[in-house]
């Protein structure tokens, strides 16, 4: 069975071109608008990766990713922050957090699959 | 190869320059290991003039080049590192090489596109499969692998896999050895150490991998949610050391990595250190900027230090030794460059602007132009003198001084060391030694003595034939040598040294010496001499520069080659020198070059005829005289200078000025190789310095002229060409140069020029 990645991400041009990548490479992608979202898509069903942006509307990455380690059955899983270089203060919260992967922003499909075949493998 | 943009074709001919250079190093550097000078500098830079040319080469995709010239590397990078002694044989291999290097570049830079030499290629084999012998000597069984498979070059920096069987002899030498120790909480994090081994394979190849499980404890205490592997790899990566270590970003907390480069890329971690630009003086930022060590490692070194610093002062490089993050001789070089940054401040850092490249073209119109000031300066002079203005004499005074210093300036721009030249005769007498069978040293002194570059350029011709023919006929097969009573080595020794305004080169060698009966033979068999006529020495020896005189008994595909004497002595002729020959019978011959520093300007003697201008050229004036009608005998035309004969000529004859002479005629006594004649003019206007235009075509064919000048009058004065007066007032042979018209028609030409 194919591994599942959890995208979270406002923006729906990043959603989708982080899709069309993890697709191609044989992954199976939920897609969520923000924090909150997330964790409504999250509804127990196995996920193998989380990709989650940082500054999103209603809840932020951070505070997504720390209720994600609260959760029973998510508590391992990996997590990838979307972060840019300005970033570093956001990055050490986001490590604090539990999210210990990032790639930086802007980044090219190929860098993305890069750091996700660091984590799992389809 | 395609160079089809001006930026590529001008940073290739860069690069044909710098690899001129660093072959013109690595020569010497041979040269000195040869004659035992073992300084394990020399190694290193040999190293990396061979590293240079490959890297830069590669970037012009040279790859005859490169693949050629990274077995060389190998080799180097071996004995610099003392994983093999150096010997003799290895050295002279290591010559044959760099000259192939060289045929090589040549080859490849050579833009006529003509086809590949095999021969060249096939040279490059069979020294490649000698590099490789040389290599496996020590190395074992990988170099005699591919020994047998010279046809493959290798064009990349690490060796092409192997066979399997092969493969694992390989592995200790060049791979990366990566030390991976995951922290029990790795899995929690989310992280699978499985997964960052996988991904490990994206940037090269695991040889192999030992898993460390000492750190599993008992059953019963086991966490299964713990992570309590380790990690042994062993990796074959073109990768930089970065890219590695980036890896395993993610797990960079949650784990130990240490990252050991192959010893292969020890060279060129030191090869990078050693070309880092000034500036650098800290340790740990000189290892980053070669790459020989992470940011993150620097770090962490840097951590370890000042947790270290309450008990001890310990040296950053020993803690990245003792974590394994680098090896000591890469350690050891940024120290040994930090020094050298330190200990010479300023010194080092300007050596580089210290020079400027110049197109030769931009100071050859320099020196043009300077050749103008003069002349016009003279002018001014003559002007300012004819006023009785003292202001203005003293003013034209100052400007022809300063003209004069700008002059000597100039002229000095385009003076370079003649050891260069020289230099490159190394490898004609290793190899003309080697087709001959001779055993023969090559000993250059003078190599500082400066001349001008146009006239070094036009010797090389003339050198190459007479050190030929030193090493063809002048030196014995070593049997008669030593029968001779001679040390079976022979000489062959190239000096030069500044003497009275000029330049004089000297080939010698220990050989057998000209001998002097055969060539009178010789001389009277072909008409030369006259049967009963018993000429002196030096005119006699002259004689070996004759057309087609040979006195070789055997002719051997030496001599064939290049120019004969009689061409050796016209350039020298043309360059205004002169060849003397100085010849023991079983002892050796020298042949002396002597030349003028330059071509551009020359120191003259100003003397008139009909009130016609002309130029003898001071160094071969010795005196003047009076020439009085009653010591001449006009019918012999000579005159008892002291007691001795003077053969003289009239310039009013030899160019048919026409004319009566004044009542008082001068002689200008020139000395030509020994002979000294007289030279009747009108009058004599003293010495001048000038600067020589060369004749046009009309002049080309006349005898005793050998160029023209400008004079500060604006007059066309006519440099005398000594060697053919000197000829001609001994030989009574007063076939006339030209005629007055003729004279009146070039001077006009030259004018115009």
């Amino acid at each position: 069975m194919a591994k599942t990645i959890l995208i979270v991400d406002d923006s729906a041009s990043i959603r989708q071109v982080v899709k069309i990548a993890l697709t191609g490479a044989g992954y199976e992608v939920v897609e969520a608008v923000d924090g909150m979202d997330a964790l409504k898509k999250l509804d127990g069903r196995k996920i193998n990766l989380v990709i989650s942006d940082v500054n999103m509307p209603n809840l932020d990455g951070i505070g997504f990713v720390k209720q994600l380690k609260q959760k029973s059955g998510y508590q391992f899983t990996p997590v990838i922050m979307l972060t840019t270089e300005s970033e570093a203060d956001k990055m050490r919260q986001g490590k604090e957090a539990g999210a210990k992967a990032w790639v930086v922003k802007p980044f090219q499909p190929a860098q993305m699959l890069a750091a996700v075949s660091k984590l799992i493998q389809p | 190869m395609p160079h089809n943009s001006p930026e590529l074709a001008a940073a290739l001919r860069t690069f044909a320059e710098e690899s001129g250079e660093l072959l013109e190093a690595m020569a010497s550097h041979l040269r000195a290991l040869l004659e035992g000078d073992e300084d394990m500098e020399r190694l290193h830079a040999l190293f990396r003039a061979a590293h240079t040319i490959k890297g830069a080469g590669g970037m012009f995709g040279l790859e005859a080049v490169v693949g050629f010239t990274h077995l060389v590397e190998n080799l180097l990078s071996r004995l610099r590192d003392g994983h093999q002694p150096l010997t003799p044989a290895l050295l002279e291999l290591l010559m044959d090489c760099r000259d192939q290097m060289e045929d090589l570049l040549k080859e490849a830079l050579d833009d006529g596109g003509a086809a590949a030499d095999p021969a060249l290629a096939a040279r490059s084999d069979s020294l490649g499969a000698r590099l490789q012998a040389a290599l496996g000597s020590d190395g074992g069984t990988v170099a005699n692998a591919e020994a047998t498979t010279p046809a493959q070059p290798p064009t990349v920096v690490l060796a092409p896999v192997a066979d399997e069987d092969v493969e694992l002899e390989r592995v200790e030498a060049d791979t990366w050895h990566l030390s991976l120790r995951f922290s029990p909480g790795v899995l929690r994090e989310g992280m699978d150490p499985i997964s960052f081994l996988r991904y490990l394979e994206s940037v090269g190849r695991i040889v192999h991998i030992t898993t460390l499980v000492d750190n599993l404890p008992e059953a019963e205490v086991m966490d299964p949610l713990n992570c309590y592997f380790g990690f042994e790899i062993e990796l074959e990566s073109e990768r930089d050391k970065d890219a590695i270590e980036a890896v395993f970003d993610f797990v960079r907390d949650d784990c130990q990595l240490r990252l050991l480069p192959p010893h292969s890329r020890i060279a060129d971690y030191i090869a990078l250190i050693q070309d880092l630009p000034e500036g650098q003086d800290r340790l740990g930022e000189m290892l980053v900027a070669a790459n020989a060590l992470t940011r993150q490692e620097l770090e962490l070194g840097l951590t370890h230090q000042r947790q270290l610093a309450g008990q001890a002062q310990v040296p950053l490089g020993e803690i990245l030794i003792a974590e394994g993050m680098t090896h000591p001789p890469v350690v050891e070089a940024a120290l040994d460059r930090q020094a050298q940054a330190k200990g010479r401040p300023g010194k080092d850092k300007g050596n580089e602007s210290q020079f400027v490249r110049v197109h030769a073209e931009k100071l050859d119109e320099l020196i043009n132009l300077v050749g103008e000031l003069v002349i016009a300066g003279a002018a001014s002079h003559l002007l300012a003198r004819g006023r009785r203005d003292r202001r203005a004499q003293e003013a034209a005074l100052t400007v022809n001084r300063l003209v004069e210093q700008v002059r000597d300036v100039t002229l000095k721009l385009r003076m370079v060391e003649i050891g260069e030249t020289f230099n490159r005769f190394h490898r004609v007498v290793r190899e003309l030694g080697r087709d001959l069978g001779k055993d023969i040293a090559l000993d250059i002194t003078g190599a500082e003595t400066e001349l001008d570059k146009s006239m070094v350029e036009k010797l090389g011709d003339p050198l190459m034939h007479l050190v030929r023919n030193a090493i063809d006929h002048g030196l014995e097969p070593p049997e008669q040598r030593l029968a001779a009573g001679k040390p079976e080595r022979g000489r062959v020794r190239l000096n030069a040294y500044h003497d009275s305004g000029g330049i004089v080169i000297e080939i010698g060698d220990d050989g057998r010496g000209l001998d002097r009966e055969r060539i009178l033979a010789r001389a009277r068999e072909r008409g030369l001499i006259a049967e009963d006529e018993t000429p002196a020495d030096p005119e006699l020896y002259a004689l070996i520069f004759e057309p087609g005189f040979s006195t070789a008994q055997t002719v051997t595909s030496v001599s064939g080659r290049g120019v004969g004497m009689d061409v050796v002595k016209k350039t020298i002729a043309a360059l205004r020198g002169t060849v003397e020959i100085d010849t023991v019978l079983g002892a050796g011959t020298t042949i002396r070059l002597r030349l003028p520093l330059t071509l551009a300007i020359i120191e003259g003697f100003l003397v008139r005829v009909e009130n016609v201008p002309f130029v003898l050229p001071l160094e071969s004036v010795r005196e003047c005289i009076a020439l009085s009608a009653t010591s001449a005998t006009d019918r012999r035309q000579y005159v008892n200078l002291r007691g001795e004969v003077l053969p003289y000529l009239r310039l009013r004859d030899l160019f048919a000025l026409g004319g009566t002479p004044p009542r008082r005629e001068n002689i200008v006594v020139v000395r030509h190789q020994g002979n000294r004649v007289g030279v009747v003019v009108d009058q004599l206007q003293g010495e001048l310095q000038t600067v020589i235009k060369p004749l046009g075509r009309l002049f080309r064919g006349m005898r005793g002229l050998s160029g023209s000048s400008i004079l500060g009058s604006g007059e066309v004065a006519l440099i005398l060409d000594v060697a053919t007066l000197a000829e001609i007032a001994t030989s009574r042979d007063h076939n006339r140069g030209g005629t007055a018209a003729q004279l009146q028609q070039g001077a006009q030409a030259c004018s115009t020029q």
